[in-house]
Order: structure tokens, then C-alpha cells, then sequence
């Protein structure tokens, strides 16, 4: 049978045209997948690090965890990391430097720094795509003395970042163009931004910066789309309100108390529960002009996403003079205490101890020391500290404690919570001193004792707060940590080193000098091309390391 | 006329007596302010126990505003804290300072030249002087500008109590046996940087070594009387005195890792 050409045309082009549609339904396909992978959902988010690929919080996940499923690198194997690259700014903090962790979605990292300014870059090889830089006014106050930035948020095909003069911007994650910017407070006044911000559902939660200058803590929600604010929970309680009997009978005190929410909080979707903690009350070493517990500062507070409506709170230094923020990521988890299943937040505390709370209830379950702090031993019946040493029987731990804000980490399978400890010995000296908005407000000066002063990586077991296992290191130590369902912990020092250790024992498998304190920043990890690599930012530099190709 | 002169002579005789008692209240209370935040450190006398001297400031001219902003900020590094009060009262402890300032050298009544002498023969193997002489221990043409006679007798007399960060001395012992004795410079949990005794600046991994041995004390052995006479040591001092208006002072020979 002969077919008209006409026909054998048609119905080639018909093949052809049905060729191309499937191959470019495959193709969007395949795109749609990329695209489904850049345009980060709240489901994603929820998954967390069930997708090895992805890093979509500063935590990798809602749990402040910090513990990855990836076991490509174990303790057989991690003596063989490498550099596989190294990224370089071109802006700097004095003495700081990266405290950001990258995010990954789709292969491409993002990460900010220093100045406010932030990078996409290609997770292969550190080469950038966009960069962005924020144009800071030139009176900054906290945001100029602490010029860094501890990273973004992602929700859709939006990052969002605060910055040194206290805003929120939203930025195009294939550009880095600015879609919206809000401000968040008066910088003038002292306030700042550093926090990533967590987004909860639909939307965002955003902390301040600038509690060692007279500024109000506040916890923020606000519209990702347009950068509206659904509301505000301050930290210290207004006039009337409860918290505020903690407090002078004093409008103008309550409205530069402290209590900045600097560092990152958890949310547990089950309980629909965010937990943030607070800072320092201010002014820092002084507190005649402030006498009373001075809630909600340095404390734990669990609010309902939803409304901001404070659920519990518990204070881990009452009225405190040390500037002992309790700014920590919280990490939740479910543990056996006591013979008992109990959903529990735990938090390693500036004031040098390890604390495990019930998160529906903030109960005290154990308060332990995890430092050789001499400012108190044991916590009382009302899980108050019982203080010992106010400073007056000699040196107590110094204003940056016995941890910071650099996050620790949590493996459930071994049950081992791991934190970087610093051992110091300091004086106080607080000194009355007016205050003035945009001011340094520390009232006070510290003196440490830098030859007795020394750092560990620790590793504790949190139903019984014992220690495990300690690795020293020369000097107290900044570094956030990150465990691996391997067993691997990896953790920095003030040296510049950058290493791994066995979980188990605390032995030390692997270092590499970086060149720079690793003063703030927190690792982080990811599987592309089926290579596990592990990113760290030290001073001016992003480095990531692998395993050798085989 | 007359009486206007004299009337315009009484009034700012009268602003400057009333000057006058402000400058002294204002010393007065920056030497209270001093002793409540600073002698702990340079000592009540501000001639200085762990910290500097400070009654030398002024060796050097237009020293305030740096005397200021070290109050200020502080020294990075060392146990020097930053302050946060206010402009006034820093201006007052600037102004006490200026106040027992003892700019000249310190009268000593001993022999320059033999300490000279003294210093070739004893301490010039591992101190320097003006660019001349050993680098094991500190450079003393810095170190002397900063410090009183009675803190650095102590020095010399017990050197290990005195020692100074950066000279900590260790031994390192190799693999093989070797024993290396020098001065510690940094140290981390993988290795470790001296100066040995002579003087090579080498860095050593720890898994390469045996041991690392520190000792409490300072690799200078102290001269106690009968290996440097009073004599011999008031001379010494006042060879080290004349180094005083030399070199800059309030200098920060120390100064590590800022944090």
C-alpha cells in the first residue's frame, strides 16, 4: 500500500512532533524536578535532612540536631579526608569571620558574611554565581562592632537574611536581588540583625541583635511574600504584663531591658511549639539599677507559632551580671529519664551548665554542670542555680561562658549530646554608667586570666549529665559542632584546626589547619555526585572537604 | 579705669584658681578610679606588678590620647580589658596618671658603663639590646622602657617567677630519643613551635615526639646575690634606665591573637 508522501510527512511529523513534546515533557520533567528542587517547600523543611542532598536551615533541620544520616565518612576511612576547595571573600571581620551556615538546595550553596554580604555558590567547586551586598549606613552601632551574619532561611525560590542595621530582606535565590526589605528596629537605638531567620509553615520567625547596647528583645513573625508582621512577642514583659514584677516599677528600664533573640530556636511541628532563647539583660555587668529576676532574659522561651502567645519559659540565670546570654539553638529529642519516655529540649548553657528540659511542660529534668564553673554547683528545689561564687572567691567563668552560640550537636543513636566547652578564669568589674541609646551599655569591664584559660570538645550523656569523653584544645574554642550517623564528630578550634573525631571515644581521626580561628562557624554536610562533603567557614574562607575519588 | 583693671584682674584670678582645684579634683578622682579598676594589675603605686609600669608613660611626649584609647579599648590578647565608662572618668585616670609621672630616667646612683658591662657579660647571650645580642628571652630595650626597677629586680632575681607568655620553656623529646630545650611560641593539639636554644624557630608534630616536658621554670636561671652582686645589679639597673628614654613606651611586646 502506498501511503501519500503527504501523509508518511504527517505522520513523521507527528512522530517528530510527538518526539519533541515527550522529550520536552521529559525534559520539564527533569526541570520541573530542579525546579521543584530550588523552590524549597515547608514539606521540605519538615523532611529536614531525610534528603541528604539538602541543608535548608542553619540546623539542617527543625530538631537543632545538627546530625546528618550521611556515613560515607566514618572513623575507617575519615584520616583520608581532603580539601576539595576553598572559597575566599573579600570582606572581613576583625578577629570573627564566617559564623553563617550554608545552605544547599540543588547542588548550589548559600551562605552570607561578614558586612552583609552573601554568595550562591557551586557546591562542586566554591565558584560563585551572584553575590550580594548590602549598603550599610556608615553610624552603625552593635552591627558595626560585631559586622557578621550567621545566615539565611529559604522557603519557595526566596532567601532571607537580617542585617547589621536591624532589617529583613527577602532575596531572588537565582539573582540575589533584593524583592522586599523591612526594618525590623532602630539601629540607631542599638539594635541589630545577625540571626537567620526559621521558617515555621508559612512563615517567617526573626530574632534581634544588640542586647549589650539599651535595646528590647523581641521575637518576630512575619509574611515571606511581602515581609508583613503577623506579630511580636517581646522579651521583657511591658508594664502590668506578667514578668514584669521581675522588673523596677520603670517604663524607661523595661524599654532597654535586654534579652535579644540572636541565635536561631527549634520547632517541634508536633506540639507546634517554637523554642528561642533570650540574651543577656542590659545593662550587662551591672544590675543595682535592675534588681529582680529581669525575665524573660537569659532564658528558654516556647511560644505558638501561631500567634506568639508565650507557652512556658524557664530562666537559666536569674538577674544575671555575667552576660551569660542563654542564646543556643535548643535541641530536641525523645529520651528515657527516669524510666520514662520524655519529649525534652536540651541546652548546654553559657553559664557552664547542661540543662534537659520537658518541652511540653519546661520542667527541669536534670541541670548538671559541664564545665568546671565554681559560680554554683547544683541547681535548687525551684531549679534555680544555688551560687557559691559570685566572683568574690576568685575567678568565675568569663563573659563568653562555658559555651557560646556556636551550636553543639545530638546523635540519638548513641545518645551522646557533643559541645564545644571553654574553660576560663575572669574578673568582673561592673561600673555605674549612663546610658545613652546607640551607646555600648556593658557597664563594666571583665579581666581574664588567659594563662589558665583552655577549650574541649565533650561529649555528654544527657539522661545522667555525665561526660563521656573530652578532646582537648589549646584555647577556649568557638567552633560549632556536627555529628554523623557514621559516628563521626567534626568540631574546630581557636588554633584553626578543623577535625574529626570518633563519636565513641573522642579520638581524633583527622585535622587540617585552615589558617584562621574558627571563631562562630558550624559545619555542615551534603551528598552530590554521591561524594559526602563536609563545609566549614574559618575567617575569610569556606572550605570544603572529601573523600579522595576512588 | 583703675578699679576695672583690678575688678578684671580679681575675676580671672578667680577662673584660674577655680581651674586649678578642678584639675587636682579631677586627678583626685581618676587616682580613685585607678586604684579601684587598674591597681590590681599595675599595682597601687602604678608602678606595675603584672602589668606594665605606669608612672613612664609620659617618657615619650603627646602620649594622651594613646594612653586614652588603650584605656579604651584595651590591650588585645592580654588580660588588659576594654571600658565602657564614660569619656570623663577615663579622662580623669589619664589625667592621675599624667600626674605621678616620673618621665625622667629614675635616679640611680650606679655606674652606666659597668653595667654596660655587666649586661655584655651575663644577659646579652640571650637578650637583646638596641638590635644587639641573643633572642631567646624578650628584647629588653622594650621590655626595660615599661617596667620599674623594682619589678624588673624581681625579674632578675627570680626569673621563673616572672615568666612572660611566648617564653614558657619546654623540652621536646624526639622519637630517637633527642631532647630539644627552647622557648614555647604557639601550640596546638597536633604540634607544637619553639625557638631552641639556638635560636631555630622549628615546628614539631606531636606524633613525631615522645614527650613534651614543661617546666615551671623559665630557661633564664635566676641571679641570685651571689651570681650578681647588689652592686653589680643597681649598675645593671641603671644601664637598663638610660633604654628608658629611648624607646617608646607603653608598647605591648605580647601582644597574640586578637579574639
Amino acid at each position: 500500500m502506498r501511503k501519500p508522501l503527504v501523509r508518511v510527512i504527517g505522520s513523521l511529523s507527528l512522530v517528530i512532533l510527538l518526539g519533541t513534546v515527550l522529550g520536552r515533557a521529559q525534559e520539564e520533567k527533569r526541570a520541573g524536578a530542579a525546579t521543584t528542587a530550588t523552590a524549597v517547600t515547608s514539606q521540605d523543611l519538615l523532611n529536614g535532612l531525610k534528603n541528604p542532598s539538602s541543608w535548608l536551615t542553619y540546623s539542617g533541620d527543625y530538631s537543632g540536631q545538627r546530625h546528618s544520616p550521611l556515613k560515607q565518612i566514618t572513623p575507617e576511612n575519615a584520616h583520608r579526608l581532603s580539601a576539595q576547595w576553598t572559597f575566599q571573600t573579600e570582606t572581613m571581620a576583625r578577629g570573627r569571620g564566617f559564623e553563617a551556615t550554608p545552605l544547599i538546595v540543588d547542588g548550589v550553596l548559600y551562605a552570607t558574611g561578614p558586612n552583609d554580604f552573601a554568595w550562591a555558590l557551586d557546591a562542586r567547586t566554591g565558584r560563585p554565581f551572584w553575590r550580594y551586598r548590602r549598603e550599610l549606613p556608615n553610624n552603625l552601632t552593635y552591627g558595626a562592632s560585631v559586622p557578621v551574619n550567621r545566615g539565611f532561611a529559604v522557603l519557595a525560590d526566596r532567601l532571607f537574611m537580617t542585617t547589621l542595621d536591624s532589617h529583613l530582606v527577602a532575596l531572588d535565590i537565582k539573582t540575589g536581588g533584593v524583592l522586599w526589605d523591612i526594618a525590623l528596629a532602630d539601629y540607631k537605638a542599638g539594635y541589630s540583625g545577625t540571626v537567620p531567620p526559621l521558617v515555621v509553615k508559612d512563615r517567617l520567625i526573626v530574632g534581634s541583635s544588640g542586647g549589650d547596647y539599651p535595646t528590647r528583645g523581641f521575637l518576630d513573625a512575619y509574611d515571606p511574600t511581602n515581609g508583613k508582621r503577623i506579630w511580636r512577642f517581646n522579651t521583657v514583659p511591658g508594664p502590668g504584663e506578667p514578668g514584669s514584677e521581675t522588673w523596677p516599677p520603670s517604663a524607661e528600664q523595661i524599654a532597654r531591658g535586654g534579652g535579644t533573640t540572636w541565635v536561631v530556636g527549634s520547632y517541634d511541628p508536633e506540639l507546634n511549639t517554637l523554642y528561642w532563647g533570650t540574651g543577656n539583660p542590659n545593662p550587662d555587668y551591672y544590675g543595682d539599677d535592675r534588681k529582680g529576676d529581669n525575665l524573660y532574659t537569659c532564658s528558654l522561651i516556647a511560644i505558638d507559632p501561631d500567634t506568639g502567645q508565650l507557652k512556658w519559659y524557664y530562666q537559666f540565670t536569674p538577674h544575671d551580671l555575667h552576660d551569660w546570654d542563654s542564646n543556643h539553638v535548643p535541641v530536641l529529642a525523645d529520651l528515657t529519664i527516669a524510666g520514662q519516655r520524655r519529649k525534652v529540649v536540651m541546652v548546654a548553657n553559657r553559664n557552664g551548665f547542661f540543662y534537659v528540659l520537658d518541652r511540653i511542660t519546661g520542667k527541669v529534668l536534670l541541670g548538671k554542670p559541664f564545665t568546671d564553673t565554681t559560680w554554683a554547683r547544683e541547681l535548687g528545689p525551684d531549679g534555680h542555680p544555688l551560687i557559691v561564687n559570685d566572683g568574690s572567691k576568685g575567678c568565675i567563668p568569663d563573659n563568653w561562658g562555658g559555651t557560646n552560640f556556636m551550636p553543639p550537636s545530638f546523635d540519638p543513636s548513641l545518645r551522646l549530646f557533643f559541645v564545644t566547652a571553654r574553660e576560663t578564669c575572669a574578673t568582673f568589674v561592673p561600673e555605674h554608667q549612663v546610658i545613652a541609646p546607640g551607646r555600648f551599655s556593658l557597664s563594666g569591664t571583665v579581666r581574664r586570666d588567659l594563662d589558665k584559660a583552655y577549650g574541649a570538645l565533650r561529649a555528654i550523656d544527657p539522661t545522667t549529665g555525665e561526660r563521656r569523653w573530652e578532646f582537648k584544645f589549646q584555647s577556649p574554642s568557638f567552633s560549632g559542632v556536627l555529628s554523623t550517623a557514621a559516628g563521626v564528630v567534626f568540631d574546630g578550634d581557636n588554633e584553626g584546626n578543623f577535625m574529626a573525631f570518633d563519636s565513641r571515644t573522642g579520638k581524633n581521626l583527622w585535622h587540617y589547619q585552615t589558617g584562621s580561628p574558627i571563631w562562630g562557624g558550624a559545619p555542615m554536610t551534603y551528598l552530590l555526585d554521591d561524594r559526602q562533603y563536609v563545609v566549614i567557614g574559618s575567617g575569610t574562607n569556606i572550605t570544603a572537604f572529601a573523600l579522595p575519588r576512588e | 579705669m583703675q578699679l576695672l583693671a583690678l575688678a578684671i584682674f580679681l575675676f580671672f584670678n578667680a577662673q584660674a584658681q577655680n581651674s586649678q582645684d578642678g584639675d587636682a579634683a579631677v586627678v583626685q578622682a581618676g587616682g580613685a578610679l585607678f586604684r579601684e579598676r587598674c591597681a590590681d594589675c599595675h599595682g597601687a603605686d602604678a608602678k606595675g606588678v603584672s602589668g606594665p609600669d605606669l608612672t613612664r608613660l609620659w617618657a615619650t611626649p603627646g602620649n594622651e590620647a594613646r594612653v586614652f584609647q588603650t584605656i579604651r579599648s584595651g590591650v588585645p590578647g592580654s588580660i588588659m580589658p576594654a571600658s565602657s565608662a564614660p569619656d570623663s572618668e577615663l579622662q580623669a585616670i589619664v589625667a592621675y596618671l599624667r600626674s605621678i609621672s616620673t618621665a625622667k630616667t629614675e635616679d640611680s646612683s650606679g655606674s652606666v658603663a659597668n653595667g654596660a658591662r655587666i649586661l655584655a657579660a651575663h644577659c646579652a647571650s640571650c637578650h637583646r639590646v638596641n638590635n644587639v645580642g641573643g633572642r631567646l628571652g624578650p628584647d629588653l630595650s622594650r621590655l626595660a622602657a615599661s617596667q620599674s626597677n623594682q619589678v624588673l629586680t624581681r625579674a632578675i632575681r627570680e626569673a621563673s617567677a616572672s615568666l612572660t607568655s611566648g617564653y614558657e620553656s619546654v623540652t621536646l623529646t624526639t622519637r630517637d630519643g633527642r631532647q630539644i630545650r627552647g622557648t614555647r611560641k604557639g601550640e596546638d593539639p597536633f604540634s607544637i613551635q619553639i625557638m631552641d636554644t639556638h635560636e631555630r624557630l622549628q615546628g614539631y608534630l606531636k606524633a613525631d615526639l615522645k614527650e613534651v616536658i614543661r617546666e615551671k621554670k623559665s630557661l633564664m636561671p635566676d641571679f641570685g646575690p651571689d651570681q650578681l652582686s647588689d652592686r653589680d645589679l643597681n649598675d645593671l639597673l641603671a644601664f637598663l634606665g638610660t633604654l628608658r628614654t629611648r624607646a617608646p613606651a607603653n608598647q605591648n611586646p605580647g601582644a597574640v591573637n586578637q579574639r
